[in-house]
């Protein structure tokens, strides 16, 4: 594969995808890279119930299905501190147990019906996602509201969805180092800040994780107040209003107080965590430093100096680690951009003898990418590129349920989606050197993940900065000690 | 249009939903697959396939050129070289250097990507339907004018190599199914690794790409589909003025070997770098045409699809026993194998999973599976179908498999309704056409002592 390998490389057609109505109303047909300048939100109803519950209804007609989107705030921001991992045990068990259903009612009754529901926990809200059958709307209502409402908790299945949840994460060690390293980049990055928290939580913490902690998550911080969900498909809005104010309009407000995030500081100087994982042929690392939030006003001019530099294919990053030195598979760079600012990072890895040259390769062409002007022709074709690519984001009824709770979620006008486009086009030089010297870190200012075999880089690792070093299998994903 | 035909639109292909066996399924009216009256197809005098879906939700195309060629067309020395060559597509032609296909193609607005198989080799664009002449433009020549520079092959096995660790070598999962599959086969190519073994990684040579690029990328080894924002005559108009004039080659040889029968389970062990333990079951299979295949998805999908599935209930949930189960029936032009993953946690016996795993697969033989299984399987095949035609890039995926695969890309528009009509006494058949002890090979990966 060009770009990254099917688990099985004969599956015969690759994941399915998420599926939905018509993208476009208005979209100018025929202009080339100017297409996603008109890039309209659909026609939607929203509204707030009594009880704060803010719902957003999107008809779209298209296949015979109606996905939804949502979230309660909180997420891992909520955790506490010391226990990261409760949402996510939260959000997996939403489902496993809920109203009137056991745990094998409720997975029956959503595949049953061809349906899909998922939770997952993420850095500051628990979101859910699904798609069912528009024949099978009044059943999908009446799962969501269980497991929002009135999970069950069933302690026994706490405990073995807990357990398991401690084998996934050694079987991602075992099977997917480079899924895992940005897990270990955050957390050496934002330390105690709560987007350095693991997700999933770690081992040791999800030992250390009670049944109490997951009811007591759930009635603090789980309300209507807190909640937002959209539909959108084939659905008719009437309908849905009355059936969505029905099952949720007795839903209460979150009793905890709601955590508010503070932006952590951007890291001067350069320190580097060593995970060590014996046997390993290759080394998979993270560079990273604090960047920009949703709401950063150079948005439009960091999506395309970022597709430059890391963002697609002939970027510059997969230009000199991939395409002209073959030193690795792949190499990219992204802005994870919350509330507060999250993390730029730059993710590769090279076989175990090469570390040290993928690394200098890495740190010149940050270095480049902060001193160089960039070529007006180079400006061209990113905004070709995100402006052409644009739309298939945009495609079905499901793309546009996780984009409007997108929207919801960061308190985002809908000229984010609709001004994109425009602002995509007025990008000058002059702005993408300004967010270049903001956003971006100094090649000096840097944390750096290596996961991989210690005893052959530990020497090459020293290059770069004070050393911390862990083992692959220890319970956190942290050092015991940062510096 | 001498030499080539279009298919006319056909009468409407009317479908059911599985309305009777599951408590919460409630019957429906009939449901009909839109589409099918907008897609045409066509063959180009050098016999060259095109197919043309219109869908003109986003200003986008999707093109994809499928070739008749994956690793099954390799021979021992040369294992990879199909996915090698895979990569070699975007690294230069005649008329362009290495890197300018995707520097240019980017430039204007598209994306692209491509993935081999066993089978096939699949060439996908991602462009504004504005950038459509330019990408036929880049995608003849690289079919007519494709070179190959030393430097760039040199670099390019770099890519690969890293490729094969990241997805075998430091994968433990990758690592099993590669042993798997090359101790199922003793004469087929299937068992050869997609990604290539590491001395043949290092080994091939220039005169391989070249001999492998004229037996295989034939323009009548390709089907070519196009899916958005076009009409027929648009594609169509692009493609005999772009691909046509490449010439018709003798095709490529077929893959003459079928594997013997296999006649005793076959087992490998591996021991790694290990928290997890695998216990992998691969089943001889039938190949992706064969009537019972219908009846086999839905098998491995009752089986393992989901947390409602046979497997899942009674391995992960209630015995605990495994952490994750998965399963798939691997399709291709030639018997294959069907799969039934495990990982299971750290410290387990695996000894006591096998015999629980075999007592439930026997279960299945011999008392086949219940009303509400199969109506929950038929369900989610369904929904899982819909929501692939929502978007450009399915329906290429879809159409380009059901014509490569099964010969007409208009039985995918039947497609719900065969899977609709298989009943219980199919699926215990298959259960028993796939499940047979003689026929698998059984992988398990420990950790090292």
């Amino acid at each position: 594969m060009k770009r990254h390998m099917l688990k099985n490389a004969a599956a015969r057609v690759a994941a399915l995808l998420l599926g939905g109505a018509l993208a476009f109303s208005g979209a100018a047909i025929g202009a080339d890279s100017t297409a996603a300048v008109g890039v309209k939100v659909p026609a939607n109803q929203r509204f707030v119930l009594p009880n704060g519950l803010t719902i957003v209804l999107v008809p779209r007609k298209d296949v015979p299905l109606i996905a939804f989107s949502g979230f309660i705030r909180g997420g891992v921001l909520a955790d506490p501190a010391d226990k990261p991992g409760v949402s996510s045990l939260v959000a997996g068990l939403l489902d496993r147990g809920a109203g009137k259903r056991n745990a094998f009612e409720f997975a029956d009754a959503v595949a049953g019906v061809g349906g899909s529901f998922n939770a997952t926990a993420g850095s500051e809200s628990i979101s859910v996602n699904g798609q069912f059958l528009a024949r099978d709307r009044a059943l999908m209502i009446e799962l969501l509201a269980d497991a929002l409402m009135r999970p069950r908790f069933d302690a026994q299945e706490f405990s073995s969805y807990r357990d398991r949840d401690i084998e996934f994460i050694k079987s991602a060690k075992d099977s997917d180092p480079s899924q895992i390293v940005g897990i270990y980049g955050r957390a050496a990055l934002f330390g105690s800040h709560p987007y350095g928290r693991p997700q999933g939580g770690s081992e040791r913490t999800l030992a250390a994780i009670t049944h109490g902690d997951v009811v007591s998550f759930h009635a603090g911080n789980f309300g209507a107040d807190r909640a937002t969900l959209v539909f959108a498909g084939d659905l008719d809005p009437k309908w849905m209003k009355q059936a969505l104010t029905a099952a949720f309009g007795g839903w209460g407000k979150a009793k905890a107080p709601a955590v508010a995030l503070k932006p952590a500081p951007r890291v001067t100087g350069r320190r580097v965590v060593l995970v060590d994982s014996p046997g390993s042929v290759q080394t998979y690392f993270w560079l990273g430093n604090v960047g920009v939030d949703r709401r950063y006003s150079g948005r439009p001019a960091l999506d395309l100096v970022n597709t430059l530099y890391g963002g697609r294919f002939t970027s510059i990053l997969n230009t000199e680690l991939r395409i002209k030195s073959g030193l690795s598979y792949g190499a990219s760079s992204r802005f994870t951009r919350g509330t507060v600012p999250g993390e730029f990072a730059i993710r590769s890895f090279t076989q175990t003898e090469n570390t040290a040259k993928a690394l200098d390769l890495t740190l010149e062409t940050l270095e480049k990418l902060k001193h160089d002007a960039l070529a007006p022709d180079m400006l061209e074709s990113a905004r070709s590129y995100v402006l052409g690519q644009f739309p298939l984001q945009l495609e079905t009824a499901a793309h546009w349920a996780v984009t409007l709770a997108d929207l919801e979620l960061y308190g985002l006008p809908k000229d984010y989606i609709e001004g994109y486009g425009p602002a995509l086009a007025r990008v000058d030089l002059a702005e993408t050197a300004a967010v270049t010297a903001d956003a971006f870190p100094r090649p000096a200012d840097l944390v750096i993940v290596l996961v991989g075999d210690a005893a052959k880089i530990r020497e090459a690792a020293a290059k770069y900065g004070p050393v911390t070093e862990m083992k692959i299998s220890d319970p956190d994903f942290a050092p015991a000690k940062l510096p | 249009m001498p030499n080539s035909f279009v298919v006319p639109a056909l009468c409407a292909c009317v479908l059911f939903f599985s309305a009777s066996s599951s408590a919460a399924t409630k019957p429906t009216a009939p449901v009909r697959v839109p589409g099918l009256d907008q897609v045409q197809a066509t063959t180009l005098a050098n016999g060259m396939k095109v197919i043309v879906w219109t869908d003109r939700d986003i200003p986008n195309v999707a093109l994809y050129n499928w070739v008749r060629v994956g690793s099954r067309n390799e021979v021992p020395g040369i294992t990879g070289l199909a996915h090698f060559f895979e990569h070699m597509m975007f690294n230069g032609t005649a008329r362009r250097t290495p890197g300018e296909f995707d520097r240019i193609m980017e430039a204007r607005g598209g994306s692209n990507n491509a993935f081999t198989s066993e089978n096939v080799t699949v060439y996908q664009d991602w462009i504004p339907r504005t950038a459509l002449d330019l990408v036929f433009d880049l995608e003849s020549d690289r079919l007519a004018n494709l070179s190959f520079d030393p430097k760039v092959v040199e670099s390019e096995r770099g890519v690969v190599y890293s490729e094969r660790r990241l997805s075998v070598e430091d994968n433990n999962a990758g690592f099993l199914v590669e042993q798997v599959q090359a101790t199922a086969f003793v004469a087929h190519p299937y068992q050869f690794p997609t990604v290539g073994w590491p001395a043949d990684i290092q080994g091939w040579k220039i005169e391989d790409l070249q001999k492998f690029f004229k037996t295989n990328y034939a323009p009548n080894n390709c089907t070519l589909i196009m899916v958005g924002d076009l009409s027929a005559e648009e594609g169509f108009a692009l493609a005999k003025k772009y691909l046509e004039p490449i010439p018709r080659q003798e095709p490529p040889p077929p893959v003459r070997t079928v594997e013997p029968e296999q006649l005793g389970e076959k087992r490998v062990f591996v021991q790694r770098e290990a928290s997890t333990p695998l216990l992998y079951y691969a089943y001889k299979s039938p190949a992706a045409n064969d009537p019972q295949g219908p009846a086999i998805n839905l098998l491995m999908s009752v089986l393992t699809e989901g947390d409602a599935s046979r497997l899942h209930r009674l391995l992960v949930e209630e015995k605990r026993l495994a952490i994750e189960v998965d399963g798939s029936f691997q399709e291709g032009f030639d018997p294959g194998l069907s799969w039934v993953q495990l990982t299971l946690p750290e410290g387990a016996n695996v000894a006591e999973v096998e015999k629980v795993l075999d007592a439930a697969l026997d279960q299945v033989v011999a008392q086949g599976v219940t009303d509400a299984e199969l109506a929950r399987a038929k369900n989610l095949y369904a929904a899982a179908f819909w929501k692939q035609i929502a978007t450009i890039n399915g329906k290429a995926l879809l159409l380009g498999s059901f014509d490569v695969f099964e010969g007409d890309y208009r039985k995918l528009f039947d497609s719900p309704a065969a899977y609709d009509k298989v009943t219980r006494e199919d699926l215990q058949k298959a259960a028993a056409l796939v499940l047979q002890k003689n026929h698998r090979t059984v992988g398990v990966l420990e950790a090292k002592p």
